[in-house]
């Protein structure tokens, strides 16, 4: 895998240097702030402004809790997060064939594998350092908003969607390998997300593959308990399985 | 004297088209080789053949004694490369592009050191800080021929690199491959003329996916250039000029500024044994008679064709 190293250093200055800074840690730590003090006072909100028939509805529901701002930090993951990764992500190998600079560097003598494989590497460790950094604002907020946080559920819950996150970040590096266009794969992405969401209904499949995630992220983050070990074992079995594909794939791809 | 590139029977089709048909080339090594063709004639395929970009149909291709199809880093470590539009790291400074380059060729930091000054200063660029993204295409160019270097390369490969470059920029490029001579072959395509005529020592002309013809410019020009004969009279030019256009091995015939004809001919041999007989039979005085200069542009045009540019 010779230029593995130079091409994951690449990767990383090109996060700190461009967009890519910006859009997902932006987007998770707004979620990370805003998700516990919308989960205390959105009964008080609504209340205020909707009127006295809603404020009675509000005063039935029961007083929120640190498990409310968790399931708020659940819900933004697994929806909002996993469709902005299949976006950004659509074009993480395309964009280079399209912007010529893939053509630059690969007739120089680096392994076409280490290309995409540090660029799985280097994302999932974006990803995992956004999900850790705006799991522990969330879980800061919380105590500060409901005065207590066990973070077992907190964690347990963003643990288990991370693995789902990688997951995606190596659909996505596949995807890109074999389709040139990122709106395609990003297209393709959203499909693969609504069967795994369909799949995970039926309860045999949900047991031992990544499609139970989704669902098992929420009911952690609601203190309840998964069964995740499988779940998190083949997604990440099949994310690094998905990025080898796509590595060979690339091997052989006409730049 | 080896062989830089030599590729035999190169064939390359894409779907129906059939992009290479047959392309037999030969590029010795330490010339400066002009790799001409009109658009689409095929120059790029060939070109990301000969790096391993794309895989031909038919055929083998050898650089520096490697075979393309099966040598990957072995070859690309001795070779430099410039495509037709450079994308470059737009985020980057010059000097972190070659940086970054020359780290995926392994070079030791004290001789990348080196290096990168040499070629910044070579393009141009030393002295600038901004971010790639902000370059003008002229200076992306000649970054992107200081990146190509970076390696030394015994090989030099560059695919049409001053066709979106103005005058000056053109001028510049040129001027950095021509500092190239004698150091490492240079191998480059262009569909202008007028930059393999002034840099290049050998051409080869490509149309439609076929080699049309390989050889030295000299030979070039002379091969086609023995065809033509100029003559100068002081008086009587238009009255030489019907005549010899009469004789049957005058293919045309054409008057230039003041008493001068130029004469392409089929029989280079007949023609100056007639001219000077003709001229002493009207009584005329000759001022000169030579062996008419063909332009590689009339030799291009008699090849491919007057239809492309």
């Amino acid at each position: 895998m010779r230029g593995f190293s130079a091409f994951v250093r690449k990767e990383a200055v090109e996060i700190i240097r461009t967009w890519r800074i910006w859009v997902l840690p932006g987007m998770l730590l707004f979620f990370a702030l805003t998700g516990p003090l919308m989960a205390k006072f959105t009964p008080q909100i609504v209340a205020a402004v909707g009127g006295d028939q809603l404020a009675g509805l509000m005063k039935a529901l029961p007083t929120p809790t640190y498990l409310d701002a968790y399931g708020q930090w659940a819900k933004n993951l697994t929806q909002i997060a996993l469709f902005a990764i299949i976006i950004i992500y659509g074009g993480l190998v395309s964009s280079e064939r399209k912007s010529g600079t893939a053509i630059l560097v690969l007739t120089k003598p680096v392994s076409r594998s280490a290309f995409v494989i540090a660029k799985a590497v280097v994302h999932s460790g974006f990803l995992a350092l956004t999900v850790v950094v705006g799991t522990l604002l969330t879980w800061g907020v919380t105590a500060a908003v409901f005065g207590r946080a066990p973070g077992v559920a907190l964690w347990s819950s963003a643990l288990a969607w991370l693995a789902l996150g990688v997951l995606f970040i190596g659909i996505m590096t596949l995807l890109s390998t074999l389709i040139g266009s990122q709106a395609g794969a990003a297209g393709i992405g959203l499909g693969v997300f609504t069967l795994m969401s369909l799949a995970g209904l039926w309860e045999p499949l949900a047991k031992y593959s990544p499609v139970a995630l989704s669902g098992a992220s929420m009911s952690l983050a609601a203190g309840k308990d998964a069964a995740i070990l499988w779940p998190v074992v083949t997604a990440l079995g099949l994310a690094v399985l998905l990025v080898g594909v796509a590595a060979m794939a690339f091997r052989t791809k006409e730049l | 004297m080896t062989s830089a590139i030599e590729a035999r029977r190169l064939t390359k089709v894409y779907g129906e088209k059939r992009a290479l048909d047959h392309v037999d080339l030969r590029v010795e090594e330490g010339s400066i080789f002009g790799f001409l063709g009109p658009n689409g004639a095929g120059k790029t395929t060939t070109l990301r053949i000969l790096t391993g970009l794309a895989h031909p149909t038919k055929g083998t291709v050898h650089v520096l004694g490697h075979d393309v199809a099966s040598a990957g880093n072995a070859m690309r470590a001795e070779i430099g490369f410039l495509p037709d539009v450079p994308g470059f790291y737009e985020w980057m400074t010059a000097e972190e592009f070659l940086r970054f380059a020359g780290g995926l060729f392994g070079i030791d930091r004290r001789l990348l050191d080196e290096r990168v000054g040499v070629l910044l200063d070579l393009a141009g660029l030393t002295d600038v800080t901004t971010r790639i993204g902000g370059y003008s295409r002229g200076m992306k160019q000649r970054l992107g021929v200081a990146q190509a270097l970076i390696n030394a390369p015994r090989l030099l490969m560059l695919d049409e690199p001053t066709s979106a470059l103005d005058p000056m920029g053109r001028k510049e490029v040129l001027d950095m491959l021509e500092s190239l001579r004698g150091r490492t072959t240079v191998f480059f395509s262009t569909h202008i003329l007028s930059d393999v005529e002034r840099i290049c020592d050998t051409v080869a002309i490509l149309d439609q996916g076929r080699l049309v013809v390989q050889a030295p410019i000299d030979e070039l020009k002379a091969r086609y250039g023995a065809e033509k004969v100029v003559v100068e009279v002081e008086e009587g030019a238009d009255e030489l000029a019907a005549a010899i256009a009469a004789e049957p091995w005058a293919t045309k015939v054409e008057r230039g500024t003041n008493g001068t004809i130029q004469i392409t001919v089929s029989d280079a041999d007949a023609a100056k044994r007639a001219i000077p007989a003709l001229i002493v039979e009207r009584k005329l005085a000759l001022s000169r008679m030579e062996a008419g200069e063909i332009g590689l542009e009339e030799v291009f045009v008699q090849l491919v064709g007057g239809g492309q540019s």
